[in-house]
């Protein structure tokens, strides 16, 4: 019996590290590299938000609404916010480009739409606004937090 | 739609029942498992056992949880998987009687139903979901 608790023990252990160590990967943002084309997100020449936000996403999948939901809370703040989504099965192209390898996945852009972070999982909406308008941001400042006379 | 509380109640009551089994060396802990998961895959989740206890203690101390709604087909998938891992170790308990086989078919579905429980990572939906992406590549090519 006591073999059996071991391993009742060992399988519980294990499981508490994969978890913590999902935990710790799950939604965390990471630098990235790539570039957005503009028609794939629709995005006119002449057009320029101050960031774009691409979310891949999937039927059926719930940390996806989440996702929608806190980018759809972050647009309404950070003005001149572009949010793009792609339903990952219907976009199998961008999805194998931009190597999509699970739903939620999101991407941040720079101005000229290169890929600067990239998270998947549920990202908090302060790692989201860390990687839009944090010190390492590479786009231009938010308009939305410019000092008026700057403007 | 389901709700995502219940699911994930229903595995960690499964992964409970799964240890206990062998730490007392229960086999009938597989099959029953296993025909309380089938139900669900069969039937839809809002019949399976497993649910179903979700509900009843819900409602018996009158908790106040909101619902979370989830699609029902990604968790009815990996309820599957759950189900044809558990019927292997009931062959391995019964049929062939070799215990290693199905204790440790046994463990890998406790394994992921604690996971599921524990951090709400649904292996097999996550499966489904690849499952369906290659699918739709397959049917575009």
């Amino acid at each position: 019996m006591i073999i059996r608790l071991l391993i009742v023990v060992g399988v519980l252990l294990a499981c508490a590290l994969f978890a913590l160590w999902w935990r710790r990967r799950e939604g965390r943002m990471v630098e990235a590299h790539g570039l957005f084309d503009r028609r794939d997100l629709g995005i006119g020449a002449r057009e320029a938000p101050c960031a774009t936000i691409v979310e891949f996403y999937g039927e059926g999948c719930a940390p996806c609404d989440t996702v929608e939901q806190r980018l759809d809370k972050i647009a309404a703040e950070v003005c001149d916010l572009r949010v793009v989504r792609f339903d990952a099965g219907d976009r199998l192209d961008l999805a194998d480009r931009y190597n999509v390898r699970r739903v939620p996945t999101i991407f941040v852009t720079d101005p000229d739409l290169r890929i600067v972070w990239r998270a998947s999982g549920v990202p908090t909406e302060d790692a989201i606004k860390k990687a839009l308008l944090g010190p390492e941001w590479a786009g231009r400042p938010n308009p939305a937090q410019e000092p008026a006379e700057s403007r | 739609m389901i709700d995502r509380n219940g699911h994930r109640w229903g595995a960690a009551l499964s992964a409970v029942v799964l240890y206990v089994g062998l730490i007392f060396d229960w086999h009938w802990v597989a099959p029953a498992i296993c025909v309380a998961l089938g139900i669900g895959t069969a039937f839809g989740l809002r019949y399976s056992p497993l649910g179903a206890t979700y509900r009843f203690v819900k409602r018996s101390l009158s908790l106040q949880i909101p619902v979370v709604p989830e699609e029902e087909a990604p968790p009815r998938f990996a309820q599957l998987m759950g189900f044809a891992f558990l019927l292997v170790a009931t062959v391995g308990f019964y049929t062939v009687e070799n215990m290693a086989l199905g204790w440790t078919f046994t463990m890998i579905v406790a394994a992921l139903q604690t996971l599921l429980a524990s951090t709400g990572l649904c292996v097999g939906c996550e499966v489904y979901l690849i499952g369906k992406r290659f699918s739709a590549r397959g049917a575009t090519t």
